[in-house]
This record gives structure tokens, C-alpha cells and sequence, in this order.
């Protein structure tokens, strides 16, 4: 899955790293290592709400209201590409169509609206920040995101680059189950942010 | 007109299960939790379609076959949320019927509808000469096009529908927000 072959981590560098940043981030959201070290990250928050992209997402509730429909615009564009490509590595749709010609195409779907996803969550998370921090189902969805992102460019597209029929096909299989697995807990926990804040 | 609406509105409100179903916290939320993740199955698929015939998505594959595969999940994706939306409308029905966001999204899903049918009977027509073509004749883009901008709208007013901005309780009668959304004179349920 990785080929830095300096690298004392060996031929799994890449991997080893997701997988530690992956532990990280769950010790990090269920430990009390966040309620530990709460002070500086709150206040990074409470700045937030202070920035210019926090004051236009509280004073004007259309603006908020707009990015927030383009946020779920974007994430249907970023699911299209994502079920499209693990639909392809299942074999259930474009069978004819080589793996690899779906795979970069889609890859540079799903690129632009991660772009918009993360542009337009930044600004919304600006508006309702304080807010924010104390909301568990929050830190679900950025385990889920950072988990999602390493996911796609440190394991799902270094392992497709090669020659995927050298790869074992349960392999295959079991990234593109993993992919829509992660992105669906992405859009989900997203959702209930909105229940929870609410 | 609005009067007729209106008691529709308080008639399916009268219901139980209406009821039952606005005061559920979980259950509420999860058939609107559906609605969006069908959401984005279906607007994922449309989309993908529609930037195909731009020439923007999946250039190399033939547009006949992203049509016709990409159909299915997206129907599939639409009847889900055609069902969960009717049980979001359900669980609050006067609100819903008075909330022009709402009455301008039905609009806009009539709108959808009528170009979806044109589209795909122009593609239909013409797709044998231009189907491993990277962009498709400029009919078709247009249709593409305004299906890009309709489904973006739909998603807007949805969004919008949440915000009391414009709701009959809060603003003033007579007034053109008022006239828009069907507010009924003296109405005493919201």
C-alpha cells in the first residue's frame, strides 16, 4: 500500500501512519485528553466565532443558510464520485469500462467537492463555534472526516495506482466498502449535528 | 384557495399519526436523516450525469452508459426521498403549506420534472451521434444545465424551509410574504 522503501516503517508507511492518526484521533475523542487540554482549544473556537467568516455566519442567517445548502450540494457531488468509484471496485456498475479510467475520473469529482465541503464547513463552523466544541456528535464527524480523508489519499489511491489485478479482489473489495462505510458516517453525523445543536 | 389548503393542512394535522410523528424526537430525525442521505444519492447521480454532458465529469465514458446506469441509483435515491418528504410535510402540514420556501420548492420540482422529461427524450432522439463525444450538443447542455440549476434551488428552498424568516406567525398582515405564503385571516394554528 505504500512503497517508501527508506522509510523504518517498511513497505506499510503509509498505512501504519493512517492507523496511528486514526488512534490518535479516537483516543484524542474519547479520552479526557480533550477535556484536558480544554482551555486552549475552546478559546481557539471562541476566536473563531470572532474572524470574519464567524460574524457574517452570525449576524446574517440567509448567508448561513445558502453556504449550508452548498455544503450539502457538495457533499452530494463528493458522495456521487464516491459510490460511483466503490461501485465500480464491487463490480456493480461500468464493468466494460477499465477500473483505473472510473478511478481518476471520479477522483477528480470527489476533489472538487471535498474542496467546497471543507470550504463551506469552515465557514459555517465559524458561525456556531463555541457552540460547537460541546457538541460530541461534532468530534464524531471530524473523526469521520479525517478518517475519511487519510482513508482516500494515503490508502485507497497510492493501493489503486498499481496494477489492481495484482491486488487481491477481497482487498478491493473491502476498500470500497470502507470508503462508503467512512463517507456515510461522514454525511450522517453531519446531519445530527444540526438535531443535536438544535 | 389558501382557505382549502389550509384545511387540508389542519385536517392531516388532526391525525395521530401526524402527530406522533412531529413529537418523536428520534423518529423525526431519522426520516429527515434519510431524506438528506437519499438526498445525496440521488442529486450525486444526477449531478454526475450532468456535468458528463458538460464535459466536466467522466469525459471518456460514453453518455449513454452514465445515463442509463446512473438512472437506477438515482431513482432509486429519489423515491426514497419522495417518501421521506411526504412524511416530513406529514409530521408538520400547516407550516409546511404556509412556508412559501416550501410552495416555491414544489415549483421548482415541477420545473425538475418537465426537464428531466425533455431531457432525456432529446437525448433519446440524438444520443447515437455524439455519444463518446466529451461534451454533449448544446441542447442537451442546457438541459443539463437547468437541471444543475433546479435541483440547486430545491436544495436551497429545502434548507430555507427550516428558517421562520417569512412565517405567517410572525409577519405582518397583508404584507406580500404573507400573500405569498397563503396566510389565512385569523387563523389561529400555525
Amino acid at each position: 500500500m505504500s512503497t517508501s522503501s527508506t522509510s523504518i516503517l517498511g513497505t506499510y508507511t503509509k498505512t501504519i501512519t493512517v492507523v496511528a492518526l486514526v488512534l490518535f484521533l479516537l483516543v484524542f475523542s474519547f479520552s479526557g485528553l480533550r477535556r484536558d487540554i480544554w482551555l486552549e482549544l475552546y478559546e481557539f473556537f471562541l476566536w473563531l466565532e470572532t474572524t470574519p467568516f464567524g460574524l457574517i455566519g452570525k449576524t446574517w442567517g440567509a448567508v448561513f443558510a445558502v453556504v449550508e445548502a452548498f455544503h450539502l450540494l457538495s457533499m452530494a457531488l463528493l458522495g456521487g464520485a464516491v459510490i460511483v468509484s466503490d461501485a465500480r471496485l464491487l463490480g456493480w456498475v461500468f464493468t466494460d469500462i477499465p477500473v483505473q479510467e472510473i478511478q481518476d475520473k471520479a477522483h477528480r469529482v470527489f476533489v472538487m467537492g471535498l474542496i467546497v465541503v471543507l470550504a463551506t464547513g469552515v465557514f459555517m463552523a465559524c458561525g456556531v463555534a463555541g457552540k460547537l466544541y460541546w457538541l460530541p456528535v461534532f468530534w464524531y464527524k471530524m473523526l469521520a472526516l479525517a478518517t475519511g480523508i487519510f482513508f482516500v489519499f494515503f490508502i485507497r489511491k497510492p493501493m489503486l495506482k498499481g496494477d489492481i489485478d495484482k491486488i487481491n479482489p477481497t482487498v478491493v473489495k473491502l476498500v470500497a466498502i470502507s470508503s462508503m462505510l467512512v463517507w456515510m458516517t461522514v454525511a450522517a453525523t453531519g446531519r445530527w449535528i444540526g438535531f443535536a445543536g438544535s | 384557495m389558501n382557505q382549502f389548503v389550509y384545511d387540508i393542512a389542519i385536517w392531516l394535522d388532526d391525525t395521530a399519526w401526524s402527530t406522533l410523528l412531529h413529537e418523536s424526537y428520534y423518529m423525526y430525525n431519522w426520516v429527515e436523516s434519510t431524506h438528506v442521505l437519499t438526498l445525496i444519492l440521488c442529486l450525486g447521480m444526477l449531478f454526475l450525469i450532468d456535468l458528463r454532458m458538460l464535459g466536466y465529469a467522466l469525459p471518456n465514458v460514453p453518455a449513454s452508459n452514465i445515463a442509463n446506469r446512473l438512472n437506477i441509483p438515482m431513482l432509486v435515491g429519489f423515491g426514497i426521498m419522495i417518501i421521506t418528504g411526504a412524511l416530513l410535510f406529514y409530521a408538520v402540514p400547516v407550516r409546511s403549506t404556509q412556508s412559501v420556501w416550501f410552495r416555491v420548492k414544489m415549483l421548482l420540482l415541477v420545473g425538475c420534472a418537465i426537464n428531466a422529461y425533455l431531457f432525456h427524450k432529446r437525448m433519446n432522439e440524438s444520443v447515437s451521434s455524439w455519444d463518446n463525444d466529451a461534451r454533449a450538443p448544446s441542447r442537451i447542455r442546457l438541459g443539463a444545465i437547468l437541471s444543475l440549476v433546479f435541483w440547486s434551488l430545491v436544495v436551497i428552498c429545502g434548507r430555507f424551509i427550516a428558517y421562520d424568516w417569512f412565517d405567517c406567525e410572525y409577519t405582518s398582515v397583508g404584507s406580500l410574504s404573507q400573500v405569498l405564503s397563503g396566510c389565512i385571516d385569523g387563523q389561529a394554528r400555525f
